[in-house]
């Protein structure tokens, strides 16, 4: 049986009394895209730091292509590329001259180093702005230019930590395009996001991390599945009905009303019956349904529903 | 780990010279120091040599011939030059008074018009009056400048008073010869015979003491303001780690197999080369443009080579501890500015008062400037310069020890 690309067992990080990560044990298989997500300060960042080498881990070992990280940190790195969520670049210099310096750092000289550049910003779509300097460069470029680094000396395993932060529509669509390209050319991809339809859309597993543990980690499917609500919205006419309203208070429904009708919106585990017996109702009371809307189970519900609803920071 | 060391120095080197207007402030600034304050000093190190000696109005009221025969005098000694007329004409009070006062000159002698009546009186009677020779200066003037000329002058007049009594006293004890005593005494011509001095007094340095040897204004400034440039390191040296730091850069150069000490030592090299190429350059300037003697040339490199480090040991130290670009600035300007001035950079050290002097001793600047003065001016070579050479590495050494102590890679 392959080993793992990456093994993460027993990982803990304490700061002082602070447990920030507790007993963290996951592996993902090779070209797999496996999906860390999780509201802020639930520990993803320290996990991540902890998998790149970056943080000492109070305890718990790390395995990068079967190889400790701990023990042999040098050949463990060299299996590892690191998209970090901040650009990580310097400004000063052109995009060409930031990979040549990184893929040095990868071992990479002459026309090998050559070769790899080229390919990086192909890979991105930067190939026609290498010359320009990174300063001049909008977001989205930066955000493409930080992920070809990662992908530089064609390291096994990409750890990316929400690569996709502040960027418009159409450079997130590219980056995730590059994303699924290296998947599909066996790459293995440890993916940190907060725009959980990247997650629905690349991953084929996802851990959602809360408080510094795992508290669910299955495929997006699987999880949408066990935990999923889907989302009822209706609109009625004026004036609401009071058994109708009270029913639909009952059930935690948000009003967001208007002059010409009342809006309600609510997540039900059992949505088809859930709207079947509402439109019932309202046949009942008289009432005018304006419109009515039934959205499918995401994993943003998932989330939602195993993480709370409280804002955290 | 050599070819990262390589690549991190390259890139640094990069960024540096992307900022060709920082990197070349870092040269322009000493050099700008060196040339300006070496011609602006020239006057208080060099002033009373015979090449620039300090000028000194006279106004001669003196009816009588003594005041002329002190102004001879004073003539013959090196380093004071004596106006007695502008213009064309004869200097008055009023005339002196204005010109000093309008700092054209730091000081006018003046002997009144019964200048020699009164040298007269004096020494023919215990009861008159001292005569008496005015000094017109403008308060503002050098008193360390000022005191060897006084002192000068008096001795010279006291000298012409003196020969007077002698003649006094010898016409009075012998005044029974009648005429045949202006036979016996010494020709006129004689006793208003200038001043010759009759001992050539000589200053020299023993080897290996500091105390006697005191440099010329360029010896002071190229060497000084060197040491003032070098220290100026320290601000682009902790904003580019502070900057690496923040931007996250350090992060991923860590995730790349690579230690922390070859990302440091790839990353402060550049720093090391650009201070021996400013040390390099500014003494350049010295030789070029004022004509300075380096004394034993490979004498300056220990010196060179620790001073350098110490500079990039300080700039670590201050990433380390800063942790704003504000506090970055405000250290690196307080390491750099006030470190000098209290090392005898901007005013030399023997000139403070001895609380200063004792303060002096422990900054690495005081150190620098004196491994460079023992070799520039007292002719001290490699092997004489090791105590400064060790201070400054260990200064190198304590400042790298509280860096490594606090620095992070991350915020």
């Amino acid at each position: 049986m392959m080993a793992p690309m990456i093994l993460v067992d027993q990982l803990k990080k304490a700061y002082g009394s602070s447990l920030v990560v507790r007993s963290l044990s996951f592996r993902v298989e090779k070209g797999e895209c496996f999906g860390l997500l999780g509201p802020n300060g639930a520990g993803k960042t320290t996990t991540i730091g902890m998998i790149s080498g970056l943080i000492p881990p109070s305890a718990g070992v790390v395995y990068i292509g079967g190889v400790s990280l701990s023990a042999h940190p040098r050949e463990a790195k060299v299996n590892l590329g690191l998209v970090p969520q901040d650009f990580a670049l310097y400004p000063a210099l052109t995009a060409m001259d930031n990979l040549v310096f990184f893929g040095r750092l990868y071992g990479l000289w002459g026309r090998a180093l050559s070769n790899r550049v080229a390919y990086a910003l192909e890979a991105v779509r930067l190939a026609d702005r290498a010359d320009m300097t990174v300063s001049a460069y909008s977001n989205g470029m930066k955000r493409r230019l930080n992920l070809a680094v990662g992908l530089l000396h064609d390291p096994a395993v990409i750890v990316l930590d929400e690569p996709t932060v502040g960027i418009d529509a159409h450079s997130r669509h590219a980056i995730v395009n590059s994303l699924k390209d290296l998947i599909n050319s066996g790459k293995t991809l440890l993916y940190c996001t907060h725009h959980l339809w990247e997650a629905e859309a690349l991953c084929s597993r996802v851990a959602i991390m809360d408080s510094g543990r795992i508290i669910a980690m299955d495929t997006p499917r699987q999880l949408i599945r066990k935990h999923g609500t889907g989302l009822i919205r209706i609109e009625l006419g004026h004036p609401v009905h009071g058994h109708l309203l009270e029913t639909l208070q009952r059930n935690g429904a948000v009003q967001r009303s208007s002059e010409r009708h009342a809006g309600f919106q609510f997540q039900s585990a059992r949505p088809n019956a859930d709207l079947e017996r509402l439109l019932k109702l309202a046949e009942e009371c008289n009432a005018t349904v304006r419109s009515a809307q039934l959205l499918e189970p995401t994993l943003e519900t998932v989330f939602l529903n195993l993480t709370g609803r409280s804002v955290r920071d | 780990m050599l070819r990262q060391i390589a690549a991190i120095a390259l890139k640094e080197l990069k960024i540096l010279l992307k900022d060709l207007e920082a990197l070349a402030l870092l040269f322009a600034m000493p050099v700008f120091f060196i040339l300006v304050m070496s011609f602006a000093l020239e006057g208080v190190f060099e002033a009373g040599t015979a090449n620039h000696p300090i000028e000194m109005l006279l106004v001669n009221l003196d009816k009588g011939p003594i005041a002329k025969q002190i102004s001879k005098d004073i003539e013959t000694v090196k380093g004071i030059k004596i106006i007695e007329e502008i213009e064309g004409a004869a200097l008055t009070r009023h005339r002196a008074e204005a010109l000093v006062k309008e700092k054209s000159s730091p000081m006018a002698i003046l002997f009144e018009n019964d200048f020699s009546e009164s040298v007269k009186r004096f020494v023919a009677s215990s009861e008159a009056d001292l005569p008496r020779v005015s000094l017109i200066i403008d308060p503002a003037t050098n008193r360390q400048l000022l005191a060897p000329v006084q002192a000068a002058i008096r001795a010279l007049v006291e000298r012409r008073v003196a020969i007077s009594r002698q003649i006094h006293q010898i016409k009075e004890r012998f005044s029974t010869l009648g005429e045949e005593i202006e036979a016996v005494l010494p020709r006129q011509a004689a006793l208003s015979a200038p001043y010759a001095p009759a001992v050539d007094l000589a200053i020299l340095a023993p080897k290996g003491t500091a105390s006697t040897v005191r440099p010329s204004a360029t010896e002071q400034n190229v060497p000084g303001y060197t040491v003032f440039g070098v220290f100026f390191i320290v601000l682009p040296l902790a904003a580019g780690f502070m900057r690496e730091r923040h931007d996250g850069t350090f992060q991923r150069i860590l995730a790349a197999p690579i230690s922390k000490w070859t990302l440091l030592v790839g990353k402060l090299l550049p720093y090391y080369m650009v201070n021996l190429v400013q040390i390099g350059l500014m003494f350049a300037v010295g030789a070029v443009v004022f004509g300075m003697h380096f004394g034993t040339f490979y004498g300056l490199i220990p010196i060179s080579l620790a001073l350098a480090a110490c500079a990039n040991g300080l700039g670590l130290m201050v990433a380390a501890l800063g942790r704003t670009e504000a506090q970055i600035g405000a250290m690196g300007v307080f390491f750099a500015v006030v470190l000098s001035a209290l090392g005898g950079i901007m005013v030399p050290t023997f000139v403070m008062p001895d609380v200063m002097k004792t303060l002096s001793r422990f900054t690495p600047h005081a150190w620098a400037l004196s491994g460079y003065h023992d070799v520039m001016l007292r002719g001290l070579g490699f092997a004489d310069v090791w105590e400064e050479t060790a201070v400054l590495s260990g200064f190198a050494a304590f400042f790298f020890l509280i860096a490594l102590w606090r620095f992070r890679f991350t915020e």
